[in-house]
């Protein structure tokens, strides 16, 4: 089953949410959206699931409409299933009422689970699947985040949709336990074999585990690629700045040679994507540079902090005004005040 | 949000149905009444005004009502706030049956407390006869009304208070002390100013209760000749003139006049006030008062005692005695009054009228109410606000002034056309759910606040937006809530006096109007058996009610 996005418009009043966004989520596949806080993608999941309509463009749901400005089938009657930020457990049902509600209600739950002997079977198998065979009558009051989480899993996954929304799930949990469900989310969407739309503002669980990431910035898609191509060969500043916290400098290319604006100091390509060099910029994550104190032939700043980071040392540069961010192996140290030069690791 | 194409012109309907509604039986009332108050026999005009204005008994009738109703909210407002502090802050014992005492005055209607205060503190009262030579209180006078009012009301201020105080997060006293303030100057400088706007909101509310209330005048001044707003509309509306109904519009007009100047006020200072942003409520106490607790629990039970506990246990003595003025011995007591409120059919019938308007207008506040509140959270648009505004009116107006604009709404709802609901108990319905409506909404609201707006999306995103939805997701979480309104609305409508004392119709008086015009005829004894009697009911339903609950709670338990 696909699911389409077309020339999609959303407004709140005269806020502009989304701005003619275009998206296909492939069958099977596990799509990130990637996006600081009011970029519009939970507005964009929303849309998908149902609880908003759009205010221009089409939303197709395995080649059927599912919403248009004039016409939208409510979440009751979508074959999709949602795992919520606040994780939206009911306060008075267990465990496994939970999980029971969804396969006697969900308008999808396939034939093979009509009986009521295979819908308790169906049950038992999620609730092992993610590990809470043993708590099926506890209430939610009485779990962990990460277990109320898991209860949230289990009652998504167990209707078997074709398309699972989730809402920034792990973004109410401690950061090991954040760690812990990437693999157990990855699992489940191996097992379960259902396109997964997943909307986070995280870097790090967008790369570790989406087959691809749309990139979203002020209702806008900014980029859309595998998570190596968005990390590697970010095509615009924010991109770049955002997802691989890249310093920007500005400056001319010429073929493969870049130019800096006020220093005469050139530069080889490193890989910049063709989009950057247009826009005249040349971008470096902190660990693709290295400081150097005696090569005079490049652009010079002052060292302003210093931060141990346990496997390396993080330091901020002064290039005439201009914080640049660098990440240096333990074993290449510079002072606070000390003049350094910026070099292109190649 | 999911305009279902089918369904718009369905939703649109009932959008217009409910506006149409609420302007006839919220709105249209109060226009009406405003009417009257300009017409007379030449058409509109400011006759009635004139007359009323330049009456002397008027401006007699204004000073009272605000030297009663200024004076009770002070007191009110001291002890309200006294109370709040002692339970939020100090760590005196058995807050919780303190609790239970301050909110008393919530569960006994005021007129009952008026004469169970006379059984006590009056002549022929258990305290002067315990006491001969203390010299008895006359409670008939301004000083009886504005006490026994303002210990009516301080429950508001409490209210109100009590959880800001809370809610001050108790590093900003530390704050205060650490920078040198004593803990008088970290109370008054920093503490009591962020409790304000609890502070002054509960005092208004006690403000507006002091102008609606008609029960405390009417048996602690009407005797002595003393005359508030309240009773003043009740005697011009009862006293039959030719022009009775008009200047009772333009007193009325007066009344609501001030109330709505009361109401603006507290909006907009309440609207100045910066709310404190914690939702946390800090319960462990934040002074330990040491040897000093005992002499304050003692003054608190003390102050219980005198204002509730003997004046309860003096009616009830009083209902059983032979006759009035006797002494309370043993010899003295019988149950002949019971046996003689009992015997008749009219008191018999107010309880069954008062049990049938309350229960209807329960049955009815809970459906509509909860409809209204489940859209006016999930849909906030101004049209929402604004039929909430509306529905508030009949209950933020002074139910006398309520009770007369019903008169002049449905005696002819239609110039010209009297069906009669003026005259039965078909006005008394339609004036207790108008006027009780309100309490079932904020209830509702505050039910479905608390229900988070994905608890709701989870259940439609597995399927299911109607029955299913409602009956295993919503409905058992919103009930708590929407039961404890129901119970405020079925408690107020029971022992309502103000409004019923205008509408009330000669076959079907209400329990208030019949404890009234026991007092009235002279009759206390009969009023007080009556009283005791309806207080000892109130407090077995209550029992019942937290019996059942007591047992709901521990089937659930042992479910587990």
């Amino acid at each position: 089953m696909t699911t389409s996005i077309i020339h999609i418009n959303k407004k709140f009043g005269s806020f502009q949410a989304l701005k003619d966004v275009n998206l296909t989520v492939k069958d099977g596949e596990f799509l990130a959206i990637l996006g600081p806080s009011g970029c519009g993608k939970t507005t964009l999941l929303r849309l998908l699931a149902g609880f908003e309509s759009p205010t221009d463009g089409t939303i197709q749901i395995d080649n059927k409409k599912a919403a248009t400005a004039k016409k939208v089938i409510p979440p009751e009657r979508r074959n999709v299933s949602m795992v919520f930020q606040s994780f939206a457990l009911w306060p008075h049902l267990n465990v496994r009422e939970h999980v029971q509600f969804a396969m006697k209600y969900h308008r999808f739950v396939g034939p093979a689970f009509k009986e009521k002997k295979k819908a308790e079977e169906r049950i038992d198998e999620v609730l092992k699947i993610v590990g809470l065979e043993q708590f099926g009558s506890r209430m939610p009051g009485e779990l962990s985040g990460g277990q109320k989480q898991r209860v949230s899993l289990a009652r998504a996954i167990a209707p078997e949709p074709q398309l699972l929304l989730m809402d920034e799930p792990l973004s109410n949990l401690d950061a090991e336990l954040r760690i812990e469900m990437r693999h157990e989310i990855q699992k489940l969407h191996r097992l379960t074999k259902a396109s997964i739309l997943y909307v986070t503002h995280d870097q790090g669980e967008a790369l570790a585990m989406a087959d691809r990431i749309v990139v979203m910035n002020a209702g806008k898609i900014e980029q859309i690629g595998t998570p190596e191509q968005i990390y590697n060969q970010p095509k615009t500043p924010f991109v770049a700045k955002f997802v691989g916290k890249a310093n920007l400098f500005e400056g001319t290319w010429d073929g493969s040679t870049f130019m800096h604006k006020n220093v005469s100091v050139t530069w080889e390509d490193c890989g910049i994507s063709e989009n950057l060099k247009e826009q005249n910029l040349y971008a470096l994550r902190p660990e693709q540079i290295r400081l150097s104190t005696s090569d005079e032939s490049q652009i010079r700043g002052t060292v302003v902090t210093k931060q141990f980071q346990g496997k390396e040392y993080q330091y901020v540069v002064d290039v005439s005004g201009q914080e640049i961010v660098v990440d240096l192996p333990l074993h290449e140290q510079f002072e606070i005040g000390e003049g350094v030069g910026i070099v292109p690791r190649m | 949000m999911s305009a279902i194409s089918s369904g718009f012109f369905n939703r649109k309907l009932y959008k217009v149905l409910a506006i149409g509604l609420i302007i006839i039986f919220f709105i249209i009332p109060i226009i009406r009444l405003i009417i009257m108050s300009f017409l007379s026999d030449e058409g509109i005009n400011f006759d009635y005004y004139h007359a009323i204005l330049t009456d002397g008994r008027t401006w007699q009738v204004l000073q009272n009502t605000l030297i009663v109703v200024v004076g009770s909210t002070i007191i009110s407002l001291i002890l309200g706030t006294a109370f709040a502090w002692m339970v939020a802050y100090t760590d005196i014992r058995m807050k919780g049956i303190v609790q239970l005492f301050i909110f008393l005055p919530f569960i006994i209607p005021s007129y009952i407390t008026s004469l169970a205060w006379v059984q006590f503190f009056g002549p022929a009262g258990l305290l002067t006869k315990m006491l001969d030579q203390l010299p008895s209180w006359n409670l008939y006078s301004m000083s009886g009304i504005i006490f026994v009012m303002g210990i009516s009301h301080f429950p508001l201020v409490y209210l109100f208070t009590v959880n800001v105080f809370r809610k001050i997060p108790r590093e900003m006293e530390l704050a205060a002390r650490i920078s040198g303030a004593s803990r008088w100057t970290a109370f008054s400088k920093i503490v009591f100013p962020m409790a304000l706007p609890g502070v002054v909101g509960g005092s208004f509310i006690a403000f507006l209760g002091g102008l609606d209330n008609f029960g405390i005048p009417a048996f602690l001044g009407t005797p002595a000749n003393i005359s508030v707003l309240s009773t003043y509309i009740y005697q011009k509306v009862i006293g039959f003139g030719p022009s009775a109904f008009n200047e009772a519009a333009v007193l009325s007009v007066i009344l609501g006049v001030i109330a709505i100047i009361g109401i603006s006020l507290q909006w907009i200072l309440l609207r100045k006030s910066k709310p404190i942003e914690t939702t946390k409520l800090d319960y462990s106490p934040r002074y330990h008062l040491g040897k000093k607790k005992l002499i304050a629990e003692i003054l608190i039970w003390l102050f219980f005692a005198m204002t509730s506990i003997f004046p309860f246990i003096s009616m009830v003595m009083t209902s059983f005695l032979n006759a009035y003025g006797l002494d309370f011995v043993p010899e003295n007591f019988s149950l002949k009054n019971y046996a003689y409120i009992l015997s008749r059919n009219s008191t018999v019938e107010s309880i069954f009228t008062s049990l049938k308007l309350a229960g209807v207008t329960t049955v009815i506040g809970i459906i509509v109410g909860t409809i209204f509140s489940y859209y006016r959270v999930r849909k906030p648009n101004v049209t929402m606000r604004l039929q909430e505004y509306a529905i508030t009116i009949p209950y933020a107006l002074p139910g006398m002034v309520l009770a007369l604009a019903m008169i002049f709404a449905w005696m002819e709802p239609i110039p010209g056309w009297n069906p009669g609901i003026y005259g039965s108990t078909a006005i008394l319905y339609i004036a207790y759910v108008t006027r009780f409506l309100i309490l079932q909404v904020r209830s509702g609201i505050t039910a479905f606040q608390q229900v988070d707006k994905e608890v709701e999306e989870a259940a439609r995103i597995n399927g299911t937006n109607g029955f299913g939805k409602w009956k295993r997701i919503m409905i058992p979480l919103i009930a708590p809530g929407v039961l404890s309104g129901a119970m405020l609305v079925f408690l107020s409508a029971l022992t309502e006096l103000t409004v019923s004392s205008l509408l009330y119709s000669s076959n079907a008086e209400t329990i208030g109007v019949a404890i009234l015009s026991f007092q009235q005829s002279g009759y206390t004894l009969y009023s007080t058996a009556f009283s005791s009697l309806i207080v000892g009911l109130i407090i077995v339903g209550y029992f019942l009610l937290f019996a059942s609950g007591a047992l709901r709670k521990r089937k659930v338990e042992n479910g587990k």
